[in-house]
């Protein structure tokens, strides 16, 4: 608080002052000569009396008045419940709302629900945003988006947030900050804060310029709260997954299945964190749930949908173990690979491609470690199950010039691949920029060989990634509503360091994300986007009807139809003739991860905005002249009154007399 | 001027000497008679004969006629002394902001006035004090000058001294003035009677015996008289130490009371001794003021 500000409020202890006066005037009289005054009685109780305050109705508008004239002195610092921004010698100021619209900010608060808080804040901010603010809404549900480019249009962001609506994502805030960040940085205006309006729960906030403001301290206050956060069919049993903010969440909760009699309940384990929970399913039920018995501060995640048996996704890894396998034993690479994923890929180990396609369904990805060639029945098995929508990736090694007559590598690559030993020992990384910063971890590789892809061989495929001599290192092939990846490097360490890199989990991380959006893994995390071929006709039925399919670009290029569903639940999925369900689930840690502190107070103060502040001057003004109107008001009314008063005693004594 | 003037609030009633000519003048100023009956020149009467009456003025033509003693009474004119006993207690400088002068000074005027009737009726006249300072007591003398005496020692006194308590002072006072009045003289008492020592009824009144003619003027301000004062009150007394904290509303009709009270006391003590108690307030007309002073000594009517 500033001098001036102090002084204002200041000027507010002057209502004391017609107190004061009052008692000057009335509580001690002046002494006066009078020679008769042994005749005169006194009164002393009297004159107390008088000197008591007399009218309380005048004495109490004069003090609200002085309050008045005070807090108009004060404002616009003056704090009020209300959040609005302030500003530095009334300049424009550059602000970017980070609204987290995850799954835990639906829980309920003291305050009501954190989301409904967090935009009625926004809402507020924007009501005191002037011409000239620029504005860029980001939310923070994973993916991060941005979902108004700084605009100075303010009715174009209060359209904007006036759309926006709650989901079951997972947070994304530090990328949804450094996306606010950037979505404020170019403009113009000196004066530019990120607002954060969440709940605060996940990845530590991310430092720098400019500073956060949290305007609603609120929204992290901890909160009681148990969910199933994903179950499936396993059989004849079900498979839940529950988690709980603390042991006092869980105390005396139990799980059920909805709409079967006679099963009982299966109590939690007063435990904080995850619990995984098997609940027998012996009855048919067409769509099972699973419901939460009691309340707590999330309700929607008391009851979740139950996925089908083949909810996992399927991962076929065909890898010869004597040779794919590491030194010191174990599974193969690969396998080993994908289990350090914790992808929640079900993964099958298969010693030959399949010649039958019923083995591949219900799988999504392929994965060939080292193939010795292809026959033609597996060919076409593999065919089928990649125009359904499967993912198939041939890591090529030695084995691939050593095709037996009949067998070849199509349908990844057309005629006969050549083992190279004299390679560059670099991949070019600014081909590989897609797969993110793991991508430098290819350099300076140990290569022993590579499988030599000739350009005229690819049938068409794309080239994702290449060797620094501008040889194809990975292809993209797309074929029906999947796609064949070909890597030019076995997963063997013998043949060279390349699985024991970062980037090796990465592609294998982009393989499965590959798979489950094209197959479309019948169980995905909220905020998932769920991909399609673009020729494909794509509807979808979620909990809140319709989901909206668009097109949109592939990182590595092209392009295809896309809906990403936001909230938990059961989705009915129809791609051209054939019908899936697909269930949705949460993220554990929007339950379980706890809030962060907010930012300190001098951060805040640095953000420019840690006191929501309102010029309140033109309502004050007006209620101080309604007051003024009232104290004349009164005193001529009171005056009249006496008056008469006067008057009527006066006929009275006239007509004793 | 003197210091005194300055002291004193003389107000409209300066100065003395012409504004009690002028009050005189408007006094019808005629001889007045004698209410002294005996041995005259004017018959006046018969009255029952009481022992010890001159044998020279029984009548005996009554006596043939109604077989009854009678004496035959005269009226003659002959000269009466006033002689002015005026109050210069502290109180008697009081001035309320809407008087046109102190009491003093209002009853400096009046006196002055009836000095200057009397002595052009060929009266002689005195004056004495009690309380005051730089007073002067005037033996009885007449003429021209015995009115200047008068009006120089009226204005050259100054209103002071507390005589509350102070008895023997006023009784001082009184015997001097006794000892001047002879039978048949007028005695009038210029005095707020306010802060009077107790015994101060009976030593005043005790002027009204022996033949003599006593008339008590009361000079009161007007705010004495309707206390028109509000709100909260501190009052303290010019004599005395009597301090009263009140309320105006609520003292002003107990004070009134109590004021008139001790007016009728007064007019009751007098009238026992044959003298009279002529309230005056300080805004009165003065010639009407010196009317009602004469009429209460008998001087007119």
């Amino acid at each position: 608080m500033s001098f001036l500000v102090a002084a204002a409020l200041g000027v507010g202890l002057l209502i004391g002052m017609p107190i004061a006066a009052h008692l000057l005037r009335r509580g001690k009289a002046r002494e006066r000569a009078f020679p008769p005054t042994s005749l005169v009685p006194a009164a002393r109780s009297v004159a107390r009396e008088r000197a008591t305050l007399e009218d309380r109705a005048l004495l109490a508008i004069r003090g609200l008045l002085i309050l008045c004239l005070a807090v108009i002195g004060a404002t616009p610092f003056v704090r009020c419940s209300r959040l609005s921004l302030t500003r530095s010698a009334g300049a424009s100021v550059a602000f970017a709302l980070v609204i987290d619209d995850s799954h835990s900010m639906r829980a309920q608060g003291a305050d009501g629900q954190r989301w409904e808080r967090a935009t009625r804040a926004a809402r507020e901010l924007l009501a005191s945003a002037r011409e000239g603010d620029a504005i860029a809404i980001v939310l923070a549900g994973k993916p991060a988006r941005l979902a108004l480019a700084a605009t100075t249009d303010l009715n174009a962001a209060r359209r904007s947030l006036n759309e926006l609506s709650e989901s079951d994502r997972s947070t994304d805030l530090d990328v949804a900050v450094g996306l606010a960040r950037t979505s404020i940085a170019s403009l113009s205006h000196h004066d530019k804060r990120v607002v954060l309006l969440s709940d605060l729960a996940g990845d530590a906030l991310p430092e720098g310029e400019p500073a956060l403001w949290a305007p609603v301290p609120e929204l992290t206050k901890p909160l009681e709260n148990c969910g199933i956060y994903s179950a499936e069919l396993r059989g004849h049993r079900i498979s839940a997954h529950v988690a709980c903010t603390s042991p006092a969440a869980a105390a005396g909760r139990a799980l059920t299945l909805v709409d079967s009699k006679g099963m009982q309940p299966v109590p939690l384990a007063v435990r904080a964190g995850v619990q995984e929970i098997g609940l027998d399913s012996s009855a048919k039920l067409e769509h099972p749930e699973l419901q939460l018995t009691g309340g707590d501060a999330l309700q929607s995640d008391d009851r979740a949908a139950v996925a089908a048996e083949s909810a996992a996704l399927g991962v076929l890894v065909a890898a010869d173990t004597s040779n794919a396998s590491a030194e010191t034993g174990g599974p193969p690479v690969l396998e080993q690979a994908l289990s350090a994923l914790d992808s929640n890929a079900a993964v099958h180990p298969i010693a030959l491609l399949p010649d039958d396609p019923n083995e591949l369904h219900g799988n999504a990805l392929l994965l060939l470690d080292d193939p010795g060639g292809i026959t033609p029945e597996a060919r076409g098995a593999l065919v089928s199950f990649v125009e359904q929508g499967g993912v198939a990736v041939a890591f090529l090694g030695p084995r691939a010039e050593q095709t037996p007559l009949g067998a070849t590598l199509e349908p990844f690559v057309h005629g006969a691949v050549h083992w190279e030993t004299q390679t560059p020992s670099d991949i070019d990384e600014s081909s590989l920029s897609w797969l993110g910063p793991e991508a430098a971890s290819l350099h300076g590789l140990a290569l022993r060989g590579r499988a030599g892809l000739s350009t005229t061989d690819l049938l068409g495929a794309r080239i994702l990634a290449t060797f620094s001599d501008h040889q194809p290192f990975l292809t993209e092939r797309a074929l029906g509503r999947g796609a064949l990846f070909t890597v030019a490097l076995s997963t063997s360490v013998e043949h060279s360091n390349f699985p024991l890199r970062p980037a090796f989990l990465a592609l294998l991380d982009h393989f499965l994300d590959e798979a489950r959006t094209r197959r479309g893994a019948t169980q995905s995390v909220a905020g998932s986007e769920w991909q399609f071929p673009l020729g494909a006709s794509v509807a979808i039925d979620g909990p809140r009807g319709p989901l909206a399919v668009h097109e949109r670009g592939a990182p590595a290029g092209g392009s295809h139809k896309a809906a990403t569903p936001a909230l938990a639940g059961r989705y009915a999925v129809r791609i051209d003739d054939q019908h899936e369900e697909r269930v949705v689930t949460l993220d554990p840690l929007e339950i379980t991860a706890l809030s962060q502190k907010p930012p300190s107070n001098a951060a805040q103060a640095r953000a420019g905005g840690n006191a929501g502040s309102v010029d309140a001057s033109p309502e004050l003004g007006f209620v101080a002249l309604a007051l003024l109107a009232l104290e004349l008001g009164l005193r001529v009314l009171r005056r009249t009154l006496r008056e008469r008063g006067v008057t009527s005693a006066a006929a009275l004594r006239s007509r004793a007399s | 001027m003197s210091a005194l003037r300055q002291a004193l609030d003389w107000g409209k009633l300066a100065p003395l000497r012409l504004r009690a000519k002028s009050v005189a003048d408007g006094v019808y100023a005629g001889g007045h008679r004698s209410r002294r009956r005996g041995a005259g020149i004017e018959f006046g009467g018969h009255r029952s004969y009481v022992p010890g009456d001159d044998l020279r003025f029984i009548d005996r033509h009554a006596l043939l006629r109604h077989g009854e003693l009678l004496v035959r009474q005269f009226e003659t004119e002959t000269d009466r002394t006033l002689c002015l006993l005026v109050d210069a207690s502290a109180s008697m400088s009081y001035k309320s902001d809407s008087a046109p002068a102190a009491k003093y000074a209002f009853a400096a005027l009046i006196a002055a006035a009836l000095c200057k009737i009397a002595l052009a009726s060929g009266d002689r006249v005195s004056l004495d004090w009690f309380g005051g300072e730089r007073t002067v007591e005037l033996a009885t003398a007449g003429g021209r000058e015995a009115f200047e005496r008068v009006v120089g020692a009226l204005e050259t006194a100054q209103p002071s001294a507390d005589l509350h308590g102070d008895l023997p002072a006023l009784e001082r006072a009184v015997a001097r003035v006794e000892r001047r009045a002879l039978r048949g003289a007028s005695v009038v008492v210029l005095s707020d009677l306010l802060d009077l020592p107790n015994g101060a009824e009976h030593a005043l009144s005790s002027l009204g015996v022996r033949g003599k003619t006593l008339a008590v003027a009361r000079v009161l301000d007007p705010d004495e008289l309707s206390f028109p004062f509000s709100g909260p009150l501190h009052l303290r007394a010019m004599e005395g130490e009597a301090r009263v904290e009140t309320d105006a509303a609520a003292a002003r009709p107990r004070y009134l009371a109590a004021l008139e009270a001790q007016a009728q006391g007064w007019s009751e003590r007098l009238l026992n001794r044959g003298g009279s108690l002529v309230p005056l307030s300080t805004a009165d007309d003065p010639i009407k003021a010196v009317r009602k002073v004469l009429d209460a000594l008998g001087g007119f009517g």
